[in-house]
């Protein structure tokens, strides 16, 4: 028990202490240059401009949930058909040499040049967002997720196969779990990159979500709100990345133990 | 380190049934009849095995000897229909070797333990029961059978990685076995191990050969093990892998430790020794 709580006040003090120092100072700096040289706020608001900001944009959760759910659902798309993709792509040498190409392509657009393409095609709503973030995270879970499935111990899928299991089989209780630290490894990239996607078809055709209130409160000059924004993106992303990288600790635990030994 | 255990007496290894393995009068297992095998490389063709005719009688215990690329592995797995022979015929107990594999009749170990990493020892011994279909509640009893019999009953909870190299190889002997299948197919199994622990484990599997009543084709490049552990010993020759010629050790059994001293033993040793090299 003691052992426990002793080793969580280190990770307190090893892990969490140095960067909210760091933190709280950078801030007092910001704060106090920006008191000390009169810098106009639509320049660079205070820190404590912004955090009042913050609790007075009412439709800020608004514009945020809207944007996390354009990048969930293309997010879940995408991890859905990539995973099934790979699944395929490892069974089927006509299914890799046919398709892998085109996934490569699809990472090679630029993702910025499809927008209007989509837009025109599907309106100024929800779907071409989705479209976009489903695009754009779509290259790593598959290229990952592929890596990964190949990876298995190949003696492991020979002891399945002499014992008769089915393709299926093979791919639920082998190939799956072991690639999942990779599957994982590419959640945390494609989860970031959904998030980008949403903002950039925001700025391009939207009037909500957090890519749209970056692009209006910069032509306002409403510096505070956009910093409210970026702030709030950055939680997201930090989140996000948080939640996929201890996912992938945890599938990783055996073999990561093992090779520090 | 190796948790060493209480070892239990070797006696129970009983050998009066076993040396008729050699007459050739009891009821064969698997017969190959001029099985040849060839891959096709990208630049040449390599003939792996040549001319290959070995029967292999019900619950004998056979050693595949040879150097590096003689195709003993090709021959373990020409036997388990994980190849197919490009000529000749492979029949396990008067069936195809495919029909063979389609009844599980084939319990395979390598010589890396091959563990799901993510899964408990109990959890990796009950993988194959999972895919063969064992009555579901019967399938934790049978495993922990299975480890107690080579004394890792403390370790069903401990995931691959908390365990050395032997307990890992232990591991992967009792998965092999865990439904009972009549076949046991080993691929150099113990050669990555230490010395002290593979003497451990090959008592263990000639325990639990005689307890379980299996049909062993060893393979193996280790002269001295070949010799402690099997009822014949099939000398092969690289290049391509053909059989030399067929040792049947007449040694006592149960084998123990002491015999890799006596004469007897040092004058097979000898003897698959020349053979390799004639």
């Amino acid at each position: 028990m003691s052992d426990a709580t002793s080793t969580i006040q280190n990770r307190l003090r090893d892990k969490i202490l140095p960067p909210l120092i760091i933190l709280a100072l950078a801030l007092g700096f910001w704060e106090l240059s920006v008191k000390v040289l009169d810098i106009p706020p639509w320049l660079l608001p205070a820190p404590s401009d912004v955090v009042d900001r913050f609790f007075k944009t009412t439709m800020l959760w608004y514009h945020t949930g809207l944007t996390v759910l354009e990048a969930l659902a293309g997010f879940v798309i995408s991890a859905v058909l990539g995973v099934s993709l790979s699944a395929g792509i490892v069974h089927s040498r006509f299914l890799e040499r046919g398709v892998f190409p085109y996934v490569i392509v699809s990472n090679a657009i630029p993702i910025i040049a499809i927008i209007p393409l989509l837009t025109i095609w599907f309106g100024f709503g929800i779907a071409p967002k989705i479209m976009i973030c489903s695009i754009i995270s779509f290259f790593p879970i598959v290229t990952n997720t592929t890596r990964g499935l190949k990876a298995t111990d190949r003696r492991i899928i020979e002891f399945m196969r002499s014992i008769n299991a089915t393709r299926s089989e093979i791919l639920l209780k082998v190939q799956l779990p072991s690639a999942l630290p990779f599957i994982f490894a590419s959640f945390k990239i494609a989860a970031s990159l959904a998030l980008v996607g949403a903002v950039v078809a925001e700025f391009y055709s939207s009037d909500r979500g957090l890519g749209y209130l970056i692009i209006t409160s910069a032509t306002q000059l409403r510096t505070d709100l956009l910093f409210v924004a970026i702030v709030v993106l950055a939680a997201l992303g930090v989140s996000s990345f948080m939640l996929f990288g201890y996912l992938e600790r945890m599938a990783t635990r055996g073999e990561r133990t093992e090779e520090t030994r | 380190m190796e948790a060493r255990r209480q070892r239990g007496p070797a006696l129970t290894e009983v050998s009066a049934t076993r040396s008729v393995a050699a007459g050739g009068s009891a009821r064969s297992c698997i017969v190959l009849d001029r099985v040849s095998l060839r891959f096709q490389s990208e630049r040449r063709e390599v003939q792996a095995l040549s001319d290959i005719s070995l029967s292999i009688a019900e619950g004998e215990f056979v050693a595949l000897l040879g150097p590096t690329g003689c195709g003993k592995s090709s021959l373990l797995r020409l036997v388990s229909d994980l190849l197919a022979p490009t000529a000749g015929t492979i029949a396990v107990r008067g069936e195809p070797a495919a029909a063979a594999r389609r009844l599980n009749q084939f319990g395979f170990v390598f010589q890396e333990p091959a563990l799901l990493s993510w899964r408990t020892a109990l959890g990796n011994v009950q993988l194959p029961l999972e895919v063969v279909g064992y009555p579901p509640d019967k399938r934790i009893t049978r495993c922990m059978e299975l480890l107690n019999s080579v004394g890792l009953p403390k370790f069903k909870d401990a995931y691959p990685h908390e365990l050395s190299g032997g307990m890992k190889q232990r591991v992967a002997m009792v998965r092999a076995l865990a439904w009972n299948p009549p076949i046991l197919l080993m691929d150099e199994p113990f050669s990555a191990l230490d010395e002290l622990t593979r003497g451990q484990l090959q008592d263990d599997l000639l325990q639990l050969w005689n307890r379980e009543r299996k049909t062993v084709l060893f393979v193996t490049h280790n002269i001295s093990e070949a010799i402690y552990l099997a009822d014949r010993i099939v000398v092969m020759s690289p290049h391509p892998g053909r059989i030399k010629t067929i040792l049947s050790p007449d040694l006592p059994r149960p084998r123990t430790d002491e015999m890799h001293e006596t004469q007897d033993f040092l004058k097979w040793i000898r003897m698959a020794r020349e053979a390799l090299q004639s």
